[in-house]
């Protein structure tokens, strides 16, 4: 073969050049690649405790998927007394070329209060049936005009499981294009048995201020310390109109086993894409003014 | 169950040293700089998600090429190529050598091979992988690479002489 003609091909080749951007994007992808696979790690780890806590628990969900007169006949037995947890009750699934949906619902088990446990399961099961048929609605209207790629994966990480709280994390990822994630939180005292929300935490409504302040203060500290980290405010991007200024009264958020404050914030709300999903621990000596009381914030 | 942390700390390495390559290889699938990016972003993310499936990592470099190349691939697929060039858009660049004419008509009968075959050409030639490790990455077995192989070669000739 002509050897000359490959080396001219390879010389095109080799010269191809190199976006400054590529650096910034292999890093940006290995550390959201990582965050994937914690939540991948989250999920393992779920399923071996759910195994370990004996078969019951599966009997149980399949009991409840399938039977409900089997379901309450389970639920008075009281082998899993007292065991507050976290299983996946139904999942959607669609595997088509170019078309990807994965949504895993959780349901809480194990608590007294049959309110709230219901309230909260049925929740879950609405908001995922709403998300399975507006991607099956889009998938339809999508194949009608020629096609294209389009996937949303939804599950549930454990964020925090202590005697005291349960934090369960929803996901949703959507990939149409870019893609976007939002994650929604609820907490619960395992001991009293009640939701916890971010106003209940506080005497008044100063905690909006005081967090959000606290929170740009952390932005600005991060983009010092490395200006890949981008945030929306005026302080970073005096030239955006639409900046970040404070919270809202019920932004995401979850306690962690240490007793610490997290504030979560979707993709793109608070900085670019590339960010990802942004979180914040809100230091408690920040709050200590405005706390109800020591309970679950320490 | 946890991923092995040195596995992943060797995955990282691996992708940082070998972003041009990588980035190369994606951009010859796609001709554009911001596709380019995306595939070697999503091909990093498969890669970190499937470590599992990375059974020696004596063969992290066959295994990711595959991930990466399937990853272009795919991408192709979702959004059919449009070739914008022109002749006469070329010619107007032309500064008039012959030379230059037979360059842009070589690297394009290379565009114009199956993906099947310009992988080959790709990662045989201007990656200097073996014929093995080529077959390994796409799957095939190493005749039928090998017969690829000539009958890119051809083709391009084919193409060259016309």
């Amino acid at each position: 073969m002509d050897e000359n003609k490959i080396d001219q091909l390879k010389k095109e080749y080799i010269n191809i050049p190199i976006p400054m951007e590529l650096e910034f994007t292999v890093k940006k992808s290995l550390k959201e690649g990582k965050k994937i696979m914690n939540k991948k790690i989250y999920l393992k780890r779920m399923c071996a405790t759910a195994a370990s806590i004996a078969i019951v628990s599966t009997v149980l969900t399949i009991g409840v998927n399938t039977n409900e007169a089997l379901a309450e006949t389970l639920s008075d037995v009281p082998v899993l007394g007292g065991i507050v947890k976290v299983l996946t009750f139904k999942e959607y699934k669609i595997n088509e070329e170019t078309y990807d949906a994965n949504i895993k619902t959780p349901a809480i088990d194990g608590l007294d209060n049959k309110d709230l446990q219901n309230s909260l399961n049925e929740k879950y099961l609405a908001e995922n049936k709403e998300l399975y048929e507006q991607f099956t609605t889009d998938m339809e209207s999508l194949k009608q005009n020629g096609g294209g790629h389009m996937g949303v994966d939804s599950g549930y990480v454990i964020k925090t499981d202590t005697d005291k709280i349960l934090s369960v994390g929803r996901y949703v990822v959507n990939i149409v294009g870019s893609s976007s994630t939002t994650f929604k939180y609820d907490t619960i005292d395992k001991e009293n048995e009640i939701l916890i929300t971010l106003p209940s935490l506080f005497k008044d409504d100063s905690y909006i201020e005081i967090i959000s302040e606290n929170i740009i203060k952390q932005m600005i500290e991060q983009n010092k310390a490395d200006e890949n980290n981008m945030y929306w405010i005026k302080e970073l991007q005096p030239e955006i109109k639409e900046t970040f200024e404070k919270i809202s009264k019920d932004q995401g958020f979850y306690i962690t086993a240490e007793g610490n404050l997290v504030i979560s914030f979707d993709k793109y709300v608070v900085g670019p894409g590339a960010m990802g999903v942004v979180e914040f621990v809100v230091p408690t000596e920040v709050l200590s003014d405005v706390l109800v009381s020591n309970e679950y914030i320490k | 169950m946890r991923i092995n942390s040195s596995l992943e700390k060797k995955l990282e390495n691996y992708v940082v040293e070998n972003k041009e390559k990588h980035y190369r290889i994606a951009y010859s699938y796609v001709k554009n700089v911001d596709d380019a990016l995306d595939i070697v972003q999503e091909a990093i993310f498969k890669a970190i998600v499937s470590l599992d499936n990375l059974k020696n990592p004596e063969y992290i470099r066959t295994w990711f090429y595959r991930i990466l190349i399937n990853s272009a691939i795919d991408f192709i697929r979702k959004q059919k190529k449009i070739v914008v060039v022109d002749d006469e858009f070329i010619s107007s660049f032309d500064c008039g050598t012959v030379d230059k004419y037979k360059d842009v008509d070589l690297y394009r009968a290379l565009d114009e091979l199956p993906d099947n075959y310009r992988s080959i050409i790709i990662l045989r030639f201007f990656e200097d992988l073996k014929i093995e490790e080529v077959a390994e990455i796409l799957d095939e077995n190493v005749n039928t690479v090998k017969t690829r192989l000539y009958k890119s070669l051809e083709k391009l000739r084919i193409k060259i002489n016309e």
